[in-house]
């Protein structure tokens, strides 16, 4: 990966065949969650995060704000992801994303790293993997792959403001 | 929010309860209800391990319009003391600014203000 950097306005980033076909994959797993019956991801510790409850205490004012939210949260959210899969080359190369675009960019590889980071349990002290094998090593590896390329994304369009 | 009674405003001692048991505030029910009317709603954003401190630094400018250093200094709040009220005012608007945050992913919550 070439990270993102702000070039004539826009922010530019290279990826590999690879990290293409891994973000890509991500992003059908997102989908699902996003799109799957009510019923079936019901309790999901990762949905509660994605969509997280408005008031930490009254639950009624929670399920107001539920009632009211969810559904137009919901969709920016799959509308952010088609945007993204949309500029995403599938096997790999420059990826160039006007002002709209990185605004997708980055609230899809956030939710991405909030799924993940909710499934393999990140905490504050969790660090990258010393040894990227094995399945939880992977995991790690890939999260932190995101956290590298989002990070540079946000600073990409830090930089672009000034 | 109660504010700290004015010199002259607090309960006058007529001599019959004195000392530390002596009340200090009126127990009519009317001011309480009043304030609690005037009190504002807040808008909190409460610390995560995944949300980057750049992310977030970026998302209150992006949402809020602050200035940097103000974003920092909210962001900072948010990382080292769990949280911090990022906006304040009526109900509506702060439902609308909570969702407006979990758009972006992070992790708040509106609520009258303690």
């Amino acid at each position: 990966m070439r990270p993102f950097r702000p070039k004539r306005g826009d922010v530019v980033a290279r990826l590999e065949p690879a990290e293409a076909g891994v973000l890509g994959l991500l992003l059908d797993q997102l989908e699902q969650l996003l799109t799957a019956d009510a019923d079936d991801v019901d309790g999901d510790p990762v949905m509660a995060r994605l969509l997280p409850a408005g008031h930490r205490s009254d639950p009624e004012i929670a399920a107001d704000y539920r009632e009211l939210t969810e559904s137009a949260l919901r969709s920016g959210k799959t509308d952010d992801l088609a945007a993204v899969r949309a500029s995403l080359p599938a096997d790999g190369g420059e990826v160039r994303l006007d002002r709209d675009q990185a605004g997708a960019w980055l609230r899809t590889t956030n939710d991405l790293r909030l799924a993940l980071g909710e499934r393999i349990g990140i905490t504050e002290e969790t660090e990258p993997p010393e040894d990227p094998a094995g399945e939880e090593g992977q995991q790690l590896a890939v999260y932190y792959w995101l956290t590298a390329l989002q990070g540079s994304l946000v600073d990409a369009v830090a930089a672009g403001r000034r | 929010m109660p504010s700290p009674a004015e010199p002259g405003e607090g309960p006058s001692y007529s001599g019959r309860v004195a000392g530390p048991l002596a009340p200090t505030r009126t127990p009519e029910s009317t001011v309480e209800e009043t304030a609690d009317l005037d009190r504002p709603w807040v808008t909190i954003v409460w610390n995560d391990p995944v949300n980057l401190m750049t992310y977030v630094t970026h998302v209150l400018r992006e949402l809020f319009g602050y200035d940097e250093p103000t974003a920092t200094t909210l962001m900072l709040q948010v990382h080292n003391d769990g949280k911090a009220v990022v906006s304040s005012g009526p109900r509506e608007r702060m439902e609308h600014d909570t969702s407006r945050l979990h758009a972006y992913g992070l992790w708040a919550t509106y609520q009258k203000d303690a």
